[in-house]
């Protein structure tokens, strides 16, 4: 009979009872910013993206769709690609590519000659 | 428009200023938000969007007529015509070729000349995403979960939201517009948020993206060409694969979904650290198992009807949760494995029942349910049957060579995959808690560099999120 009553219980519908739990529990969005401090995140997020990835910068921008813009705002990624150079930002990029080329040639053992 | 790309970093960033400048007016920003995810939509392809309105006019309209309607026989119909012009418009797109397909086999097994013509129409990204949330919205109103939407940009937004529009998670109505009543109160829990981006973004970039190409692509397209080690590690390789790249989009999309002011429920909660079957579905893809479980489990019966009626209810439901994620029989195997499995642990509930395991039992149910997860995804992941057929049956002889495809870099990455199902939670709360305490434009940087290390490691392209497909 207790199995019985549980079955009946476990399949009623719950209208006041939560569907799901948040994915950011309540502990953590104590904490917080407002829509302005989203933005200014996002800013120099994409500013210091910007400086770090200018090897990437030309390949990203072929891949907007809009044609007219990709012309000029290659060129563009080009030459702010060129100025990172110079000012030697793109080292970290280049070195963790030439490590990753390196990890996925890798082999579990040298071949026999 | 994928979220790890420019295209959309800048378009968030427009999204982002206008929230700024918008500030508390709420109307304002759910507007712009509409029309930012039609965009979003109009990106795959702008006639998808005619789609998207339709199927939302249709969830208004039905909503306005159950909570009108004067009895609950009338209530009944108008919600039965509304959720069969959802599956309608979803079987049409999705299945109709499939149906076409099994019925043209079927005739030329039984000696029929005549073939059925197939539509050959192209299948709009994420249809059964918001189909679903099409049917939870009228359905929760027929029950009465949830108060009718009167506000038609509520109900636009609600099936358009941009974060989770092409790949989920499924957020209910009763879960979503409340959100939409008034602002939140809240404020943007942008710690958290940034680290679920972060974090998302290095199991696909990273993870999902060399463990697809460097061995679970090849590996599964030529299986024959493999031995045993090779097909296992691929097995395992997947598995990790296909957490990595659906989470991370979940993830993403909770965390963008924050950033704009608004709760998205979880759903994945390390998964393959599961001792019971039914465990496992309590943390996969958690918005569509509870969703096939109120709005398909339970109407069928539940398990109410005793013991057989509830290993049917539960094959029926889980068949139809593979045929959701394609139209393919290989999907409904995968299904049917899966509506086996739990029937088979239902079944022996008795005996292994829900008493405590020993350290060395959970240890051995978390390998099994792993494994048998494991093999129900060959189904998913082959090309159709008889390649998985083919892969099975690799992985059943043929041990003798070593590994050819798999690489330390790769089995590396699997293993990391893998040992993220075990970590605690508290790491992500420490992180998340400390990440909150650093201003705005600190983050920013922090986001910024992570971002761009991420990318270095990562190979140059990324390839669509798997569930795009469904």
């Amino acid at each position: 009979m207790v199995a019985v009553e549980r079955e009946l219980t476990e399949t009623l519908p719950t209208a006041t009872a939560p569907i799901t739990a948040d994915a950011i529990p309540l502990a953590l969005r104590r904490r917080g910013a407002s829509p302005r401090q989203v933005l200014a995140m996002t800013i120099v997020g994409i500013f210091v993206l910007a400086l770090f990835a200018s090897r990437d910068l030309p390949s990203w921008v072929g891949g907007i769709s809009d044609e007219r813009v990709v012309e000029r705002a290659q060129t563009g990624a080009i030459k702010w690609d060129d100025a990172m150079a110079s000012l030697g930002l793109v080292r970290p990029h280049e070195a963790l590519r030439a490590w990753v080329s390196w990890a996925l040639e890798l082999k579990w053992s040298r071949d026999p000659r | 428009m994928l979220f790890p790309t420019l295209g959309f970093l800048l378009f968030f960033l427009i999204v982002a200023a206008a929230m700024a400048v918008l500030d508390t007016r709420f109307t304002a920003k759910k507007a712009v938000l509409v029309g930012a995810s039609y965009y979003f939509y109009a990106q795959w392809d702008w006639r998808f969007c005619f789609l998207l309105a339709g199927s939302s006019v249709v969830s208004y309209l039905a909503g306005q007529l159950i909570d009108a309607a004067p009895d609950r026989r009338r209530r009944q119909i108008i919600l039965g015509i509304a959720v069969a012009l959802h599956l309608g418009l979803l079987g049409a797109f999705k299945y109709f070729d499939f149906f076409i397909s099994s019925a043209n086999q079927l005739a030329r097994l039984l000696g029929l000349e005549h073939e059925l013509p197939f539509i050959e129409i192209l299948l709009p990204v994420g249809i059964s995403f918001f189909t679903f949330h099409g049917i939870s919205y009228i359905t929760d109103v027929y029950r009465g979960d949830v108060a009718v939407c009167r506000n038609p940009l509520d109900m636009l937004l609600y099936m358009s939201f941009f974060p989770q529009l092409v790949a989920g998670p499924i957020v209910r109505a009763a879960y979503f517009l409340p959100q939409l009543a008034r602002p939140s109160a809240e404020p943007i829990p942008i710690g958290p948020a940034l680290l679920l981006i972060l974090v998302g973004l290095f199991k696909k970039v990273v993870i999902a993206n060399y463990v697809a190409t460097g061995l679970v692509d090849p590996v599964f397209s030529a299986p024959t060409s493999y031995g045993g080690p090779d097909l296992l590690l691929a097995t395992y390789g997947y598995a990790v694969q296909i957490y990595c790249d659906f989470s991370a989009y979940s993830d993403m999309a909770i965390a963008l979904a924050a950033l704009l002011g608004f709760r998205f429920p979880a759903n994945f909660n390390q998964p393959y650290r599961s001792q019971r079957l039914r465990e496992f579905w309590q943390r996969w893809h958690i918005s569509l198992s509870t969703w096939l479980r109120d709005y398909l489990y339970k109407p069928l019966g539940g398990n109410r009807g005793g013991r057989l009626k509830t290993y049917r209810n539960l094959l029926l439901t889980m068949l139809l949760g593979g045929l959701w994620h394609g139209a393919a029989w290989k999907f409904i195997a995968w299904g049917a494995l899966h509506g086996g499995g739990l029937t088979v642990e239902r079944m022996l509930e008795p005996w292994i029942g829900r008493r405590a395991l020993s350290p060395v039992a959970k240890i051995v149910a978390t390998l099994v349910v792993f494994h048998f997860v494991c093999f129900a995804w060959i189904f998913f992941r082959a090309e159709d049957f008889g390649m998985a057929a083919l892969y099975i049956g690799g992985l059943a002889a043929g041990w003798s060579g070593g590994l050819q495809q798999a690489g330390p870099f790769v089995v590396a990455l699997i293993a990391l995959g893998l040992a993220g199902q075990f970590t605690s939670d508290a790491l992500f709360d420490r992180a998340a808690t400390a990440f909150a305490r650093v201003p705005s434009w600190g983050l920013g940087a922090v986001a910024g560099i992570v971002v761009a290390l991420i990318n270095a490691l990562g190979p140059e392209g990324v390839a669509p999120f798997i569930y795009f497909r469904f």
